[in-house]
């Protein structure tokens, strides 16, 4: 008995002994553990309701289309799911516009948008096929998620919720449990570096609560329990604009520019409970990274660490003339008469 | 040394490519007008009722030498030329349309588009057999669902078919000829708005900076009544040499605007009013870029400013059509003020207009019968020309609607009738693939000659499948889609005919191409059915009710069937004095606090009041100051 109490005193030490070294780590370390390691950014941008009155959950997600692109991240490593069309809705007074505000501040649909999956396809099959990799065989190029190890994934669902679910087109359900299984199944095909998950929708702290997975950032719109709410109505097209936490969102990161020092910490506080009504939910347990120290870029741009090298590099240049040779060159083609057979059936004539 | 640096500038590789691709550009301008060529197009036609159909159309043509080094495009994109070679495509239609083009107000359109997408291929290839082409032409449809941000990835063997007789072929191949398959499918519910036409306008040399596609903005591209956007692709090969090939891509934006819709009072326009933005110039890779502008018909109304600088008279078999030409090239080479826009200045005060005659042949489609369960798709094509046409029609309808070919009927009527005669037309062509739940779209085509001024109607009867539970869409209320029928004639007359030869490829080459006949293709509407649509709340209602009553039906009947039912008997009055009194106050008690009590006490009572008479008031009021106390008792415990 005293011998089992004596190890088990000397184990104590040891561990506190160890916790004294980690917490004297020299801070050059602990500022290059802070700093991202990624090479490239991705955003999977859901909407998952249906119907012209689920106008604002297209605007919520347009409105996150349009910061990630404005800060850098190409359409092609944007993957737009958007349940039903808004912008060229007969519904719609203005076509081809979806907006965030009832004084047209922002058309959030803008001039140049490419939304990879849209209508119908929107399922919880191909979000989740999408996730983890496992597109069907011929899928197009910009309808798959190609991230790899060094990948800032952003996922940003919204839609209608509740506890443990969200509703895709108001016809399934993709639940938490699937969800955390997609991640965790994104971790082990390492197809993520750091993921930051986002939801609006209702009780949607409830669709983080079975992550396990490492290297994940949540954030929700709503407590378990609450609702989340929308902002402000058009009367002009009779339906909500867009949804608070969105809303306040967009606005913050309409200030960001692409070299701004504003961190996703300040971003996880963007919507307080008083202009939200709703609790925003925050979980972190998962992020070895202190949010905080965290640039908004990381997920929402495409900047990413650079070395600038002060050595001499010999680059080899092109000779132009060879192309200009080559040119010069080129052999006229040969022309030759067209000649295109009868495009009306002979048949029925005779 | 080595220094981190955790920003990168965005413009860095933005300007590093354009470093890149300064020399590349430079030797486009020696390489463009021998193999590859970019032209831009744009058509102008002012139509009846105060509409206005732009017609914009890019050509990039590309005569290739070996097949090998199709993957080194200039001003083809290279997706194209390399999907050609993939996939053994030799013609490629895409049209992505939204509205109905009004064929009688409107004649015909330049350029033939069914509302939703379709698409339809040619391939051919030495080794193709008919399950690799199936297979091939799917991935296709995935590819171009990418690239157009379309959903084109439905296109499956339950929407497909290869048309027998509707659709010739119009690109060339060399010396042996190997067996040519067609694919062909619609999606009439596909919406078209800016997701498709951005990615539509990246596929142009110039993209949306510069040239005519600067006109296309979203805004003003979708507040017409009619868009479509469209890729046509081929390829033409000298007969004798294999390694002589011509790639051809043809982009075409087909709108018609109606003026009372632009918020203006009169019938002016321009340029700026349509498209929200003048020319700032021409795509500096074009050969040509040119504006037509019709100015016979419904042109004539109008004043243009500036004046164009060249006309010409196009006389298409018979018909001639005046077109003032502006070369933006030119304007924008050439000395003096640069043109920015052309307004149609109309006349003042000018009610009356212009009908135009009918098209020489148009056609309608619409469903009879009522109830969900059967139906007649009915398609009447009206002949309004002196001289009998032959028509082919031809049909695809999807697998959750049946058609039962042996009620396929044609008739007729002369056209100032009204009913139509029992009399049939007999048809001289007809091709029919049954359909196959769930696998296969019925396939019906038929041909037969249409007498001078007269219509035809040809029905086929259908009955409309229940869906299994999953089958529905998540708006299922909205109904199902039957695509449009297509509808192919030989005119005789060029009359409300501007349509491209074949042979041709760009707009110009449609000026004075007579021909001994004219090859029409019509698409007519597309049919919404509403299927029999359960109630999808009807399982959850059904679980409420049937719960609700099981509860309520459950209670007393597990009482009556586990409770002992015991009489018991009236107890007579207690025997021991003090009970006795106890026993009478409570029962006092009990009739005023309770009237109805069992009828033993009653009794009991009524033997009571007997022998104390009636209780005074005084008395009642006594008892109920009494009957208080154990109530007061029973609070406090």
């Amino acid at each position: 008995m005293l011998y089992k109490c004596l190890l088990l005193l000397l184990a104590i030490i040891q561990i506190s002994g160890a916790e004294h070294e980690t917490s004297v780590l020299p801070e050059a370390y602990v500022d290059a553990a802070q700093r991202s390691t990624h090479t490239n950014n991705w955003a999977v941008l859901v909407d998952a309701s249906r119907f012209w009155f689920n106008y604002r959950h297209v605007a919520n997600v347009l409105s996150i289309y349009r910061s990630v692109k404005r800060l850098g991240i190409p359409d092609s490593q944007i993957i737009l799911m958007i349940a039903d069309d808004m912008a060229c809705n007969a519904r719609n007074p203005r076509p081809g516009q979806v907006y965030n505000n009832a004084n047209q501040h922002i058309n959030v649909y803008g001039d140049d948008v490419e939304v990879d999956y849209r209508g119908y396809e929107v399922t919880v099959e191909n979000f989740v096929r999408l996730l983890t990799g496992r597109t069907q065989n011929g899928t197009a190029r910009s309808k798959k998620l190609l991230s790899d190890a060094g990948s800032n994934v952003l996922i940003y669902l919204t839609g209608h919720g509740g506890d443990g679910f969200l509703k895709f087109q108001d016809s399934e359900e993709i639940t938490s449990q699937e969800l955390a299984d997609g991640i965790q199944q994104m971790w082990e095909k390492k197809r993520y570096n750091e993921l930051f998950f986002m939801v609006d929708t209702c009780q949607a702290a409830s669709l983080y609560e079975k992550f396990t997975s490492p290297n994940v950032l949540a954030v929700a719109s709503s407590l378990v329990g609450e609702d989340s709410l929308s902002h402000h109505v058009d009367p002009s097209i009779g339906v909500y604009m867009i949804d608070r936490y969105t809303y306040y969102a967009l606005e913050f990161l309409e200030k960001v520019q692409p070299f701004s020092k504003r961190t996703i910490g300040e971003f996880l506080q963007v919507c307080p409970k008083r202009v939200c009504i709703s609790t925003v939910g925050v979980r972190k347990d998962l992020y070895r990274r202190d949010p905080h120290k965290v640039p908004i870029t990381d997920f929402f741009g495409a900047i990413r660490p650079t070395r600038v090298s002060t050595d001499r590099i010999n680059v080899t240049l092109a000779n132009e003339e060879d192309f200009v040779n080559e040119v010069a060159h080129v052999q006229p083609k040969k022309q030759f008469k067209i000649i295109i057979e009868p495009q009306f059936t002979a048949k029925i004539l005779k | 040394m080595s220094i981190y640096c955790c920003c990168f500038l965005m413009t860095t590789p933005l300007a590093l490519t354009l470093l890149l691709l300064t020399p590349l550009t430079q030797s486009h301008q020696f390489q463009y007008q021998t193999d590859e060529q970019f032209h831009e197009e744009l058509v102008v036609r002012p139509l009846a009722g105060d509409h206005v159909n732009t017609y914009f159309q890019f050509t990039t043509r590309w005569h290739y030498g070996s097949q090998s080094n199709l993957y080194h495009t200039q001003l083809t994109p290279r997706v194209i030329a390399e999907i050609l070679q993939t996939y053994d495509v030799k013609e490629l239609h895409i049209g992505l349309t939204q509205g109905l083009w009004r064929y009688e107000s409107w004649g015909y359109p330049i350029v033939e588009a069914t509302g939703g997408a379709e698409l339809w291929a040619w391939f051919s290839s030495p080794n193709l057999t008919n399950s690799s082409v199936n297979k091939q032409w799917m991935r296709l449809a995935n590819v171009f669902s990418g690239i157009l941000c379309a959903s084109l990835n439905f296109v499956d063997n339950t929407n497909s078919i290869a048309p027998k007789h509707i659709f010739r072929p119009q690109f060339m191949e060399s010396g042996n000829q190997s067996q040519q398959f067609v694919r062909y499918a619609t999606l009439p519910r596909e919406i078209v708005c800016t997701e498709n036409l951005t990615p539509w306008k990246k596929l142009l040399p110039c993209g949306s900076a510069s040239g005519l596609a600067t006109l296309l903005n979203s805004g003003y591209v979708h507040n017409t009544k009619y868009h479509s956007l469209g890729v046509k692709v081929r390829t033409l090969c000298d007969s004798d040499d294999s390694n002589n090939c011509i790639v051809e891509l043809t982009q075409t934006a087909n709108l018609v605007y109606d003026l009372k819709l632009l918020e203006q009072s009169n019938t002016d326009f321009s340029l700026r009013r349509l498209f929200g933005m003048g020319l700032n110039g021409y795509c500096e890779l074009a050969t040509s870029s040119k504006i037509y502008v019709q100015r016979n018909e419904q042109g004539e109304r109008f004043q243009l400013s500036p004046q164009p600088q060249q006309e010409l008279i196009s006389t298409v078999g018979g018909y001639s059509v005046l077109y003032g030409v502006y070369d933006i090239q030119q304007q924008f080479e050439g000395p003096g003020a640069r043109l920015f826009n052309i307004a149609w200045v109309g006349p003042k005060g000018n009610s009356k207009r212009e009908q135009t005659s009918a098209p020489p042949l148009y056609a309608h489609r619409y469903l009879l019968g009522n109830g969900q369960k059967h139906g007649r798709i009915a398609t009447e094509v009206i002949n309004s020309h002196y001289e009998p046409l032959p028509v082919v029609l031809m049909e695809l309808v999807p697998w959750y609607v049946h058609a039962y070919l042996h009620t396929l009927r044609i008739c007729s009527k002369p056209q100032h009738l009204h009913e139509y005669t029992t009399s049939e037309l007999k048809f001289n062509l007809l091709h029919y693939a049954p359909g196959k739940q769930r696998e296969l779209p019925t396939h019906l085509e038929v041909g037969f000659m249409l007498p001078a001024r007269s219509s035809a109607l040809i029905t086929i009867e259908v009955d409309y499948l229940l869906l299994k539970w999953l089958e529905y869409p998540p708006d299922a209320n909205h109904g199902h889609y039957i695509g449009s029928a297509v509808i192919s004639s030989q005119l005789p007359i060029g009359r409300n005919y501007t349509a491209m030869p074949p042979e041709g490829h760009l707009f110009k080459d449609s000026f004075n191409a007579s021909r001994a006949t004219y090859t029409l293709t019509l698409r007519t509407e597309a049919l919404i059915v509403s299927l029999p649509t359960p109630d999808f709340s009807m399982p959850y209602n059904v679980i409420c009710l049937a719960c609700t009553v099981v509860a309520l039906a459950f209670g007393p009947i597990h009482s009556v069937a586990t409770k002992l039912i015991i009489v018991e008997r009236q107890t007579t009055i207690p025997r021991n004095l003090l009970r006795k009194i106890v026993h009478k106050l409570s029962n006092r008690f009990s009739r005023r606090s309770a009237p109805a009590v069992a009828a033993a006490d009653q009794q009991q009572s009524k033997q009571d009041g007997k022998d104390k008479g009636i209780p005074s008031l005084l008395e009642q009021q006594l008892d109920q100051a009494e009957s208080k106390k154990p109530r007061d008792k029973q609070a406090n415990m």
